[in-house]
């Protein structure tokens, strides 16, 4: 009956039309975003004066904008190059680093039983809520210490120690009370852990590890306080780049920035939907 | 299969990175620390083409944020542009080391009485930077002539929620100083609670602490904030709407020197990058971007004229002596921060 | 008995195994440091930040009321300061709560390329920088901002509403950041619903209502929990979204944390507060394991 109910026309009406609200929240402020990007107004982006593209032309180092007044507001190719391909980097590594930790935990704690089991919860959850500010210092006086020397590498470790907590919760959620039928079928019928793992496993968790990983990335590419105490010279990655400028307001230029940066994933992305939705 | 992959491109992408970053590290480097916003992004331009250096520039918000990241051990840094109070306190903390600018080419443009460091009179150690006064930018359709502090009160009991003041502990507070009368490094007890009282009693009225209005000030969602002079910039551009002024009950007013720290690793780069600071048609260039006070003699001559005369940029003698200057307070600090914990919080 | 006893040795050598990078790098780089801070939280402030190496446990006694010396008294704001950014917190998971858990469920009734292209489209917001994306929320409610210009226009409103710096603009901030925290965990246990077990149950006579409670609220607890669990944590911690949004007149505990290292250059007090409100969580979210435990031990037998 309820399943009834919920695929009858008034139900899935319902639904989409919640879903339309839903995606209305997420983007609205991006498209404020996108409407600014293209304000000619260099010194105050919350007051529109006229349509420009130059913002997104002196990203790539073309057009020397307006006036000489303007120049000294915008920021060289070279840095925004320099503090995006940080923030990649930095999150590509992390955040791949701690899915695979995150995952392997997840599965060990929803998997055996073993003592001390409570003990590895609670560490878990530690990283998530220690402040930013006090992990931040915390490591910084570690590193310093222990003789690393701060760069990116830093930043990386940095990020993992916290991120594989919110990948663990993440899995094992979806873990949580799968069905292990399958996975003991494939092991009476003599495939090995690994086997078992690759075919069986991964497949049915791999929306949770997807989900995960997805969820560490942003989380990285976001963090700015941690990073900014572990960073070593010129390893600023944006959200410190953006923190920076922040007092005198946003610049459009980092409005066209981020609309990129949308584009870019957006493209990635759809090149991967499409890839596999041809493998199917 | 595919994560391992993805592991082996990412870790041979980090390093490659690490290794392009310690390139750049290499010889011809000069490391900055400033405050955001704090330098004409030109000047470095300039410097970097004409010594054939290559300079990063890295940026930081409050004095104790530096503090902090320097104590706890980052190095690599070779210039750091600290207030005169933190300068004092870097030195005593032993991180800074002598440079001996007073001995290089053009420290005779500088202004005697900018040399405000009381560990360091004779600058041997830092450069005198920039000044400036903490006053308040305003939107002048929303108020057309603004010229106290009384007056700013005034609107904001009047119009609610269309003001802010910085989110800093000293600054705040000493507006509540400074309109009882006191000095802005008082460590009396009394006197500090009366600040706190003032401004707990002006809060509802106030819409935010924090500094970056300049956006809602231009847009009129603020009427008037306290703010930093550079804010001038922006009321130059459309001297009809906006305007900044140091109130005439008196101001705090800040100087930032730049400082050698003890863990330079590029020494040589950054005595010249001082030297080069000291000419004045450079100290000039900076000054039109960051539009605050000079402390160099023969730069103000060379100022544009709606920077020169200006009377918060480059304020009359009666004026300046109505500003005053933080002084590193040691444990009274306490005081302030526990009555600011108040002030955010009731 | 030999053939158990290999497999057993094999299970423990797996599973040690799974936990291992976990242990080391955890307790290389995370409880160190934290140690680190552990240690500081029981020493006398620095003058000019750090710390000086001698004992002194009334950092606590500031924000509990004992020990105290003759500098440190007891302050009752640092409690309310931390219920107030409870408060805020679970306000926060409550909103992303009500906004995903239907649409989770939107996104799993999908099939296909549509589904990923739905997930897809409500993941992607999240690429652009949080600052960016809590700065637009700010044209977006100030005065002359969007919402307002709006209601002007449409003449539902004559003066602009205060719609910024307050508890309202905090939650909005932190419910559009952390919406995918939420949104993730609960679509990941929504979307492996089974449902034969909601057919099984209506079968059964059992009501729409019925069903829901009985069948898939507790079929989708874990991710609800997981959830809640990482929307709770950052929004109690977060400092960002008070300052930006707030316009720190909305004071929270990672504000204050934040102000003690870098204003007051108080960094055992700020630790001691750090640890009380990480002692408090974990308490907080065993207990809610435990439970869930006990309930699931019931489930089965």
């Amino acid at each position: 009956m309820l399943d009834k109910i919920l695929s009858s026309r008034f139900w899935s009406w319902l639904f989409k039309g919640y879903g339309i609200v839903f995606l209305i929240f997420l983007y609205l402020p991006l498209g404020l975003i996108f409407v600014y990007s293209f304000n000619a107004n260099s010194i105050n982006m919350a007051v529109w004066t006229d349509f420009t593209f130059d913002w997104y032309l002196t990203i790539f180092g073309g057009a020397n904008s307006q006036s000489e007044f303007d120049a000294a507001f915008t920021e060289s190719p070279e840095r925004i190059f320099e503090v995006v391909r940080n923030s990649a980097v930095v999150a590509l590594c992390a955040s791949t680093i701690s899915t695979v930790i995150g995952t392997a935990t997840a599965i060990a704690l929803q998997r055996y039983n073993f003592a001390g089991k409570k003990f590895y919860q609670a560490l878990l959850i530690l990283p998530m809520i220690v402040p930013d500010i006090v992990l931040g210092i915390a490591l910084l006086i570690f590193f310093v210490g222990a003789g690393f020397e701060l760069s990116l590498l830093t930043i990386i470790i940095g990020h993992t120690t916290f991120l594989a907590s919110y990948v663990f919760i993440v899995v094992s959620a979806r873990l949580a009370g799968m069905d292990t039928t399958l996975e003991q079928a494939s092991a009476d019928l003599g495939a090995g852990p690994l086997t078992t793992f690759r075919r069986v496993t991964l497949p049915q968790i791999m929306p949770g590890v997807v989900g995960g990983f997805l969820l560490a990335f942003i989380i990285s590419l976001d963090d700015v306080v941690i990073t900014y105490f572990i960073a070593g010279v010129g390893s600023q990655t944006l959200p410190i780049f953006i923190l920076a400028m922040m007092r005198r307001g946003l610049r459009p230029q980092i409005n066209a920035l981020a609309v990129l940066l949308l584009a870019f994933s957006f493209v990635v992305a759809a090149i991967g939907l499409y890839l596999r939705s041809r493998k199917t | 299969m595919n994560m391992i992959k993805y592991l082996k491109s990412g870790v041979a992408i980090a390093a490659s990175v690490m290794a392009m970053t310690s390139i750049a590290s290499a010889e011809g480097s000069l490391n900055l620390y400033n405050w955001g916003e704090y330098i004409n992004p030109e000047i470095i331009e300039d410097f970097s083409k004409e010594f054939d250096v290559d300079v990063t520039l890295d940026t930081y918000s409050t004095n104790e944020e530096m503090l902090a990241r320097i104590q706890a051990g980052a190095t690599g840094y070779d210039l750091v542009w600290p207030s005169v109070h933190m300068h004092d306190i870097m030195q005593k903390l032993n991180l800074l080391q002598p440079t001996n600018v007073n001995q290089m080419p053009g420290f005779e443009n500088i202004d005697p009485s900018a040399l405000r460091s009381k560990e360091d009179p004779k600058a041997e150690y830092c450069l005198p930077y920039a000044w400036g006064a903490v006053g308040i930018f305003y939107n002048k359709e929303m108020i057309p002539e603004l010229t106290s502090w009384q007056q700013f009160f005034d609107y904001a009991a009047a119009n609610p929620g269309k003001v802010t003041m910085l989110d800093d502990l000293r600054e705040t507070l000493g507006v509540g100083l400074i309109l009882n009368g006191a000095s802005v490094n008082s460590s009396d007890k009394d006197e500090i609670t009366a600040a706190e009282e003032f401004i707990l009693k002006q809060k509802p009225n106030i819409g935010a602490f924090r500094y970056d209005i300049i956006p809602l000030v231009t847009a009129g969602d603020m009427a008037a904030s306290h703010y930093y002079v550079g804010a001038v910039l922006n009321a130059n551009q459309s001297p009809d709407k906006l305007g900044f002024v140091i109130p005439e009950e008196g101001a705090t007013m800040y100087q930032e020197d730049i400082c050698m720290l003890k863990t330079a690793p590029n020494t040589a780069n950054a005595l010249k990058f001082l030297e080069f600071m000291m000419r004045p048609d450079v100290s000039a260039k900076n000054t039109e971007r960051l539009t605050n006070g000079s402390v160099n003699t023969a730069a103000i001559a060379l100022l544009p004229d709606e920077l020169k005369n200006h009377p918060a940029v480059n304020p009359p003698a009666e004026m300046r002596a109505k500003l005053q200057i933080f002084d590193d307070l040691g444990k009274s600090l306490r005081l302030y921060t526990r009555a600011w914990d108040r002030v955010k919080t009731n | 008995m030999a053939g158990s006893g290999a497999i057993l040795a094999r299970k423990r050598r797996t599973l040690i195994l799974l936990l291992a990078p976990l242990t080391l790098m955890l307790s290389v780089f995370f409880l160190i440091p934290l140690s680190i801070m552990v240690i500081y939280s029981f020493l006398e402030p620095g003058l000019y930040g750090g710390v000086e190496w001698n004992w002194y446990p009334y950092n606590y006694g500031r924000i509990l009321g004992w020990p105290l010396n003759d500098f440190e008294t007891f302050e009752v704001i640092y409690l309310k300061i931390f219920l107030n950014s409870a408060q805020i917190a679970v306000m926060t998971v409550i909103v992303t709560f009500l906004l995903s858990y239907p649409a989770a469920f939107w996104v799993s009734r999908m099939t296909g390329a549509r589904k990923n292209l739905a997930l897809f489209l409500i993941t992607l917001p999240f690429f652009a920088n949080m600052l960016v994306r809590i700065y637009a929320w700010l044209l977006l409610l100030r005065p002359t901002g969007f919402f307002n210009t709006i209601l002007q226009s449409t003449g539902l409103i004559a003066e602009p509403l205060n719609l910024l710096f307050t508890n309202f603009s905090v939650i909005i901030g932190m419910v559009y950041i952390l919406t995918p925290f939420m949104f993730l965990p609960i679509y990941a246990s929504v979307e492996k619903l089974d449902y034969s077990l909601v057919r099984a149950s209506q079968d059964l006579g059992a009501n729409p209502i019925q069903t829901f409670r009985r069948v898939i609220l507790p079929l989708t607890a874990p991710g609800i929990i997981g959830g809640s669990v990482i929307v709770f944590i950052p929004a109690l911690g977060n400092f960002i979204v008070p300052a930006f949004l707030g316009g720190s007149k909305v004071q929270m505990t990672g504000n204050l944390i934040e102000r003690s290292f870098l204003q007051s250059r108080d960094w055992p007090f700020g630790a001691a507060l750090a640890l009380l409100i990480m002692a408090f969580v974990v308490i907080l979210v065993m207990f809610q394991i435990s439970r869930q435990n006990r309930a699931a031990e019931r489930g089965i037998a």
